[in-house]
């Protein structure tokens, strides 16, 4: 329960900080945000209008407070490219970015943690060094060229065999889901890839450190073979470490979501966030950078009790520890 | 445990201990570089570094081709005598852009995992410190951050800055900073509860004293290890941001550009893509198996010639 809380308490502060970072990063812009906003040669009372509609001619603390407040009723404001409210268009870039990410992450765990066994598994060393060398290239392909090397196979139009669509997503969004589903395979097939190879790499070494404990000796004992107790015993052993990593490797996803985004053409939150920032609609970026960050200190939050729920070990030394204190 | 390199009289070490402890130093660095050397991987490794460090040193001074030699006639050739690997849309000669890039991204990479090294060390330094306050500060603070993607760390400093090296350099320094206190947290923390610290606070050592001869030596390992996998990423992450548009500022030669500019021509010219990807995915592989052959050579555990030195 105290760790609860002062984990709790960690995550509010977090986000505070991270809020006046960003706050602070476009308040030191050289001119001012409306300035920028309102482009090269833009007279100089549109720039004041433009002040006094964005509120920036109120004083910092103020204009803190009012983001702040906007936040919290869900009020993120206007993009100034499409007037339409901030909140809607950042809902119809997740309802992209979040099923290309799980996706991706599906493919990665059904690819890696597999592959990661059967690296320890191997037999002979040649098998062995096969698999080392397959999970350190597949982790150090760019996504952007690995994206590009998957139009180039499979893509329809460029692609050696015309299965999948390169570019876009459908119109009607999720109403047509095949298709969507169709224009979301290669992209997150870039992005399982490149996070498959590194959870295979981090299942075979959570895997090898246990390979020498007590427990697997303990599993063979008890008449299970060795890659039977790794499997069956080591994976759940492993398991609180490979939850860590697993929330660990979406912050490593979102930055591939973003190259893949703009490269596959997806509205996503990535490649939206990307335009927002090339058409110097601040006030959008403000937000958006945010929520993302809110999202990733969320997932921290979410992978720290998980791993805690997942290990009892770390409760019981906690609890001797509160006892003792 | 770890090998006794300090033991109880690290302060007043006389210099015959110091000038042996530093050809024991001598002794292990030379057992490491041979045995990262003595594997194929290693060997690869290390070759393959050695060539971009001369690529980037020969590019200061000289390309193939001028780089801004550009001729609309030649755009998009494919590879000849004089063009190797062809030329772009501008009529730039490929290869010349990509030697020319090894410079930046290995600039790039040497300031990225400098800042990330002194960076994590001075947290992990704060962590051991015997103020309460700036060890769970500091703890504290690489817990909250570490969540946050180098990405958005890069559009956030992307917004006043613009595109340009120090965003790339700031912001995954930063990230790899804060992995890498995290990472070597637990070994510092035993070296800091450890009898030989606490003899050697008793006879009077100062905290940078402590920090110096006894908590880094512990932490050089695997810092080592987790740098040198952290400079494979930044070239990775060079290669993305510049595509994001916040990263090497157009101008600049870097691979990250090269294979950028590329890919809105991938449908007819699919074979210019080819070559910068294929640089960035071998040297970061080099720079993986370095670390991997690093983390090999540099553990007792693994490395029976550094166990006798330790001995």
């Amino acid at each position: 329960m105290r760790f609860l809380l002062r984990r709790l308490l960690l995550f509010a502060l977090a986000l505070l900080a991270i809020s006046l970072v960003i706050f602070a990063a476009l308040r030191i812009l050289p001119g001012d945000v409306a300035t920028i906003m309102a482009g090269l040669n833009a007279p100089p009372d549109r720039v004041e209008a433009l002040r006094a509609q964005l509120g920036l001619n109120r004083s910092l603390p103020q204009q803190y407070g009012d983001w702040m407040l906007g936040l919290l009723h869900g009020d993120f404001g206007l993009s100034m490219l499409t007037g339409r409210p901030i909140a809607a268009q950042v809902g119809s870039r997740a309802a992209l970015t979040f099923p290309l990410i799980t996706l991706g992450l599906a493919i990665a765990l059904i690819v890696g943690i597999p592959l990661g066994c059967l690296s320890l598994m191997a037999s002979s060393s040649r098998l062995r060094s096969f698999y080392h060398i397959l999970s350190i290239v597949g982790g150090s392909i760019p996504a952007l060229w690995g994206g590009l090397l998957l139009i180039l196979l499979f893509s329809r139009g460029v692609g050696l065999v015309g299965l999948l669509p390169s570019q876009g997503f459908p119109e009607s969004g999720w109403a047509d889901f095949g298709q969507a589903l169709e224009s979301l395979t290669l992209p997150a097939l870039t992005l399982g890839i490149l996070v498959g190879a590194s959870l295979m790499r981090y299942t075979r070494s959570a895997l090898g450190e246990l390979a020498d404990s007590g427990w697997i000796d303990m599993a063979r004992a008890c008449g299970m073979t060795h890659n039977q107790a790794l499997v069956r015993v080591g994976l759940r052993l492993a398991l609180p470490q490979l939850v860590s990593v697993v929330g660990l490797t979406f912050a490593e996803m979102i930055t591939g979501a973003m190259v893949v985004e703009n490269l596959f053409a997806l509205p996503g939150l990535g490649s939206g966030l990307v335009t927002d920032l090339g058409n110097r609609d601040l006030i959008a970026v403000q937000s958006e950078l945010f929520m993302l960050a809110a999202f990733f200190l969320g997932v921290g939050l979410i992978v720290d009790l998980l791993h805690r729920a997942l290990d009892p070990r770390l409760k019981a030394s906690s609890a001797v520890g509160e006892v003792n204190a | 445990m770890r090998e006794p390199i300090s033991t109880a009289k690290p302060v007043s070490a006389s210099k015959a201990q110091q000038s042996g402890k530093l050809s024991r130093f001598w002794r292990r660095t030379r057992i490491v570089t041979s045995s990262v050397w003595a594997k194929p991987e290693g060997k690869f490794a290390v070759l393959i570094l050695g060539l971009w460090v001369l690529a980037a040193l020969v590019s200061l001074v000289w390309t193939p081709q001028p780089l801004l030699a550009t001729n609309g006639y030649e755009a998009w050739q494919t590879p000849s005598r004089i063009h190797l690997l062809g030329t772009d849309g501008t009529g730039a000669d490929l290869l010349s852009w990509l030697l020319a890039g090894s410079s930046t991204n290995l600039a790039i990479c040497i300031l990225t995992v400098s800042f990330a090294a002194a960076l994590g060390t001075l947290l992990v330094a704060a962590t051991v410190s015997r103020s309460t306050a700036l060890s769970n500060t500091s703890i504290v603070l690489v817990d909250a951050l570490i969540s946050i993607p180098t990405v958005l760390i890069a559009l956030i400093l992307a917004v006043p800055m613009g595109a340009s090296v120090a965003v790339i350099v700031l912001a995954c320094g930063l990230g790899y900073g804060l992995n890498l206190a995290r990472v070597v947290r637990p070994q510092a923390l035993l070296a800091a509860n450890a009898d030989y610290t606490y003899s050697a606070l008793s006879s009077g050592a100062s905290g940078w004293q402590i920090l110096i001869s006894h908590i880094l030596p512990n932490i050089a390992q695997p810092m080592a290890v987790q740098l040198s996998l952290s400079a494979g990423t930044s070239i990775l992450a060079e290669s993305g941001l510049t595509y994001l548009g916040v990263g090497v500022p157009s101008g600049l030669p870097s691979w990250g550009h090269s294979l950028a500019t590329s890919v809105k021509f991938i449908a007819v010219y699919p074979l210019t893509v080819l070559w910068p990807g294929l640089v960035v995915t071998v040297v970061v592989v080099a720079l993986n198996l370095f670390g991997d052959a690093l983390r090999d050579a540099i553990d007792p555990a693994s490395n029976a010639a550094l166990r006798k030195v330790a001995a």
